[in-house]
């Protein structure tokens, strides 16, 4: 053979090689490439594009791509700081904009105005125009709220101050009698009522008479609370010389600083002299009571208490004609509020994307860089085209396609059915970009696990209804906003329909309908060894026909032997369904590295495939062997004799066969792919050093990417990665089939419940006869099995199919380390809005 | 035999199914190509099911011993 040297030099082998080498990096993507594709199988063509856009159709542009929401942009300037991006200035008036509407939002359900969910669609506004709208309408809404405020502030003076001319009125008469009197007199006897209690007797009054100084009086409200502690200081600050009546007031009052209701007591004081007005005129203000003059004259106190009311009226007029007003302008934005929220969302959004683009001072014009994929193109130049003659822009939109290395993002193009199972399978970890997608066999086996482990055909049938309900109000659910666990029911609304269908088949199979069997599909196989049926509870019944041809005998249930019997069956089940999944699993990763599957299935089946083989050969010939002996000695000695666990002929040799190529299989697994991957490094790299040669035109990027690319080929490191890969498969082997066991558990969980239900709270409340009973009975039944069975038992079972997908049959295969495609579009915008 | 004819039952159901599947929405080539999965792969995995069960009860080991006061 020529050495390499040689094959350079001839230009025709050098094709062959570069040939070669294509041909290998395809097979190592696609692995076993020969089938023809499939929908959801792998994730969609991706490429990177790149468009240079002239700056005067940028916006229009960015907003048709958005509408086609099919590109996932890359951030050129993430260097760069928020404030010095271009658009730094557009994106703060829109933040501004923001706000504005968030206060009307206040406002308007402050006062109670709902806002219409679909506005009325007029014509598109530009931003300006939109913003110089709303700066005027929060001028104006916030000139009406002072405004208003301002009217009520003295509304409620007003209203206090007739209050106390009511009130004080009254008692100002006998009050004044009273303190004249008292200061006319000597006598320290003093009024029950009254609390000004003098300190020093004698000597203040006769000082006081000496002067016959006029009696003054303050009038005013103070807060029910502080009444006392205001009495008591006044009390004290004017040593005991005043008259302090109250009165509380029953209702309580508006009080014009804070605009609360407080209870308020309306007091008078009577004092003498200018220094103890100067006094209790400082107190009140302390404890923010509110003073209102009074006149002694009977006259003008009624005069004073039309004026006010006549006030009063007129003020509350002015207010309503006020709130009223503030009433038509909330609810003109309430109509347009939802658009023009959406416009500046929108806005916003395609600035954000402006900012992530390069921009080029000298040749005007922006350079985008983003992903998308490859059957998008068409739409995607179209609307370039359109966006460029829209804007009447001299030059068009350049499209081109960039060479890359680098890892694209994965989308797969679900509808409202797929979605969901995708959702699922994404949620343990996005895959790869064009690797097998489990979420194929997901939508099957997914529903079909759940309903092993649920199966019971009248609970089937509940779900059923249930999910078709919710799948009939579909649209309507869709618009309106549904609580968190609702929200859940419904995304996932498609997998529960599947799960209850196959429940309602697992049901069927295993003959339980609310845990009672019937025979649907002819007689029951077992019957009485003689007519008089005397030994049916110590040897049992016998199989006089053949095998009941649609599942679960029907005679079974309630026999003492049930649990032995149908424990056998479903473990036995759990196993035969657990290795064909695993088996998938392996043949899945056939496609997406060649071959490595070949020692993994080897190792499988030579055990547990042989297991299942056993199982099957012990049902067909209905023979006694001991199948945990013989798994178990297959091990510890297997060249002993089998005797009576003999199945087939010549098993002996089989197994010691078997044992051998598990054995085998193991390094199989762990040395070759090491030292394969080695020599391709090797060649690799020495193919490239020559097509550096006639490198044509690539990317800026593309020559960062082949560095990134070629990493140091650490043969110590794979090798352990390798290692570990080999010993979890093999120690995998053994407890994945074992998990598989759960199947068997949740299923006799649900058909035990089941049972009790319905024995001892059904069948005990027939039993007594009684029609309240039963209803009780009835009415506790169906609580309980919704409760315990149709939801706990749901999500239950729904767990752990999640789990044994996710571990058991995913870890065969499957990388999820890929990364979403997050694509800029207005519609996926809406939505994030509205879940937020 | 039951255990052949139920299981021919089954792969004309299954056969029956995708056509069906491929008269009511027949997408592209590889929009089918995923159908054609989905109901194999439902098909194989009902007939698995009733299969185990159906072998369980073939040759049974155990017979129903009636508990007392049945």
């Amino acid at each position: 053979m020529s050495t390499l040297s040689d094959t350079y030099k001839d230009p025709i082998n050098l094709e062959v090689l570069r040939r070669r080498q294509r041909m290998r990096q395809k097979m190592a993507k696609h692995g076993g490439g020969c089938i023809p594709p499939m929908d959801l199988f792998r994730s969609e063509a991706m490429h990177l594009v790149q468009l240079i856009v002239p700056i005067e159709s940028a916006h229009l542009t960015v907003s048709y791509l958005g509408d086609i929401g099919l590109i996932q942009f890359k951030d050129l300037n993430a260097e760069k700081s928020p404030f010095q991006r271009t658009y730094a200035s557009q994106i703060k008036r829109c933040g501004e904009m923001t706000r504005k509407l968030r206060f009307f939002n206040d406002q308007m359900s402050k006062a109670g105005i709902t806002r219409s969910s679909k506005s009325v669609a007029r014509a598109d506004m530009h931003l300006e125009d939109l913003e110089a709208k709303l700066g005027e309408l929060e001028a104006e809404l916030i000139e009406v709220n002072a405004n208003n405020e301002k009217l009520q502030h003295g509304y409620s003076e007003l209203t206090e101050y007739k209050l106390v001319l009511q009130k004080a009125g009254e008692f100002f008469k006998d009050a004044q009698i009273s303190a004249s009197a008292r200061q006319k007199e000597i006598s320290p006897d003093l009024p029950a009522e009254s609390l000004a209690t003098p300190l020093l007797k004698d000597h203040e009054s006769s000082h006081d008479l000496s002067k016959q100084v006029r009696l003054g009086f303050v009038t005013g409200l103070v807060p029910k609370e502080k009444a006392m502690a205001f009495e008591r200081i006044i009390f004290r600050a004017t040593r005991g010389n005043v008259l302090l009546r109250q009165v509380a007031l029953e209702e309580a009052v508006v009080d014009p600083t804070s605009g609360q209701k407080v209870q308020k007591n309306i007091f008078v004081v009577f004092f003498s002299g200018e220094r103890l007005k100067s006094k209790i005129v400082k107190i009140s203000e302390a404890f923010a009571v509110n003073r209102y003059p009074f006149t002694e004259d009977m006259g003008k106190q009624t005069q004073m208490i039309t004026e006010v009311s006549g006030r009063l009226s007129e003020l509350k007029m002015t207010i309503e004609a006020g709130l009223q007003h503030r009433g038509t302008l909330l609810r003109r934005i309430g109509e347009q509020y939802e658009q023009w929220n959406q416009v500046v969302h929108k806005e916003k959004s395609i600035y954000h994307i402006l900012n992530m683009l390069s921009i080029d001072v000298t040749k005007k014009c922006l350079v985008a860089e983003g992903w998308s994929p490859k059957y998008a193109t068409k739409k995607i130049q179209n609307a370039l085209q359109q966006a460029a003659i829209d804007s009447s822009s001299q030059v068009g939109t350049i499209f081109r396609v960039l060479h890359t290395k680098k890892l694209p993002p994965t989308y797969f193009r679900t509808n409202k059915f797929t979605e969901s199972f995708q959702a699922i399978v994404d949620a343990y970890g996005v895959a790869k970009y064009q690797e097998a997608n489990p979420g194929v066999f997901t939508v099957v086996t997914f529903p079909f696990l759940f309903a092993v482990m649920f199966g019971d055909w009248g609970h089937g049938i509940c779900l059923l209804l249930a999910t078709l309900y919710i799948i009939s109000k579909e649209k309507k659910f869709s618009g309106q906003k549904l609580g968190d666990i609702m929200e859940m029911a419904f995304g996932g609304r498609y997998v529960i329909l599947l799960m209850s269908i196959f429940s309602i088949y697992t049901g069927l199979i295993y003959n339980e309908f609310f845990s009672v069997p019937f025979a649907l599909f002819g007689p029951s196989a077992y019957a009485c060894r003689d007519a008089s049926c005397s030994d049916s509870t110590t040897v049992g019944l016998v199989k006089v026909r053949d095998t009941y041809p649609f599942g679960v005998d029907p005679s079974w249930h309630g026999t003492r032997s049930e649990l032995p019997f149908l424990n056998s069956l479903k473990m036995k089940m759990s196993i035969l369904l657990g290795v064909a999944q695993m088996n998938l699993g392996i043949m899945l990763s056939f496609f997406n590295a060649l071959f490595q599957f070949i020692p993994q299935m080897i190792f499988l089946n030579g055990l547990f495939g042989y297991l299942s083989l056993l199982i099957v050969a012990k049902w067909y010939t209905g023979s006694k062997a001991d199948l945990y002996h013989i798994m178990i000695y297959m091990f510890l000695s297997p060249t002993d004799d089998l005797g009576e666990n003999q199945l087939f002929e010549n098993q002996k040799t089989v197994q010691l066969v078997l044992l051998l190529l598990s054995l085998i299989a193991v390094p199989w697994m762990l040395l070759p792919k090491p030292y394969i991957l080695k020599a391709r490094h090797k060649t690799r790299h020495q193919d490239e050093s020559y097509a550096l040669l006639d490198d044509n035109d690539d990317s800026l990027h593309g020559e960062a990417d082949r560095d990134s690319d070629d990493q140091e080929f650490e043969f110590s490191e794979v090798f352990v990665h390798q290692l570990i890969h080999t010993i979890e498969f093999v120690l995998g082997a053994v407890s994945n089939t074992a998990s598989y066991l759960r199947l068997w558990a949740l299923s006799l969980a649900h058909s035990e419940l089941s049972a009790v239900f319905y024995e001892k709270v059904l069948l005990l409340a027939w039993g007594y006869n009684n029609v309240i009973i039963l209803i009780v009975g009835i009415i506790v039944f169906i609580f309980a099995t919704a409760g315990v069975l149709l939801v706990m038992e749901t999500l239950s079972a729904f767990l752990h199919a999640l789990r044994l997908h996710w571990v058991e049959f995913q870890n065969k295969f499957y990388e999820g380390d890929g990364y979403k495609f997050r694509p800029f579009s207005f519609a996926l915008l809406n939505n994030e809005d509205e879940s937020s | 035999m039951g255990f052949m004819l139920t299981t021919l039952i089954f792969i004309v159901i299954g056969m029956i199914a995708c056509l069906c599947t491929r008269i009511c929405c027949n997408k592209g080539p590889s929009a089918n190509l995923f159908h054609l999965t989905l109901v194999t792969t439902a098909t194989v995995c009902c007939w698995m099911m009733w299969a185990i069960v159906y072998l369980a009860q073939m040759n049974p080991l155990i017979v129903p011993i009636l508990s007392e006061g049945e």
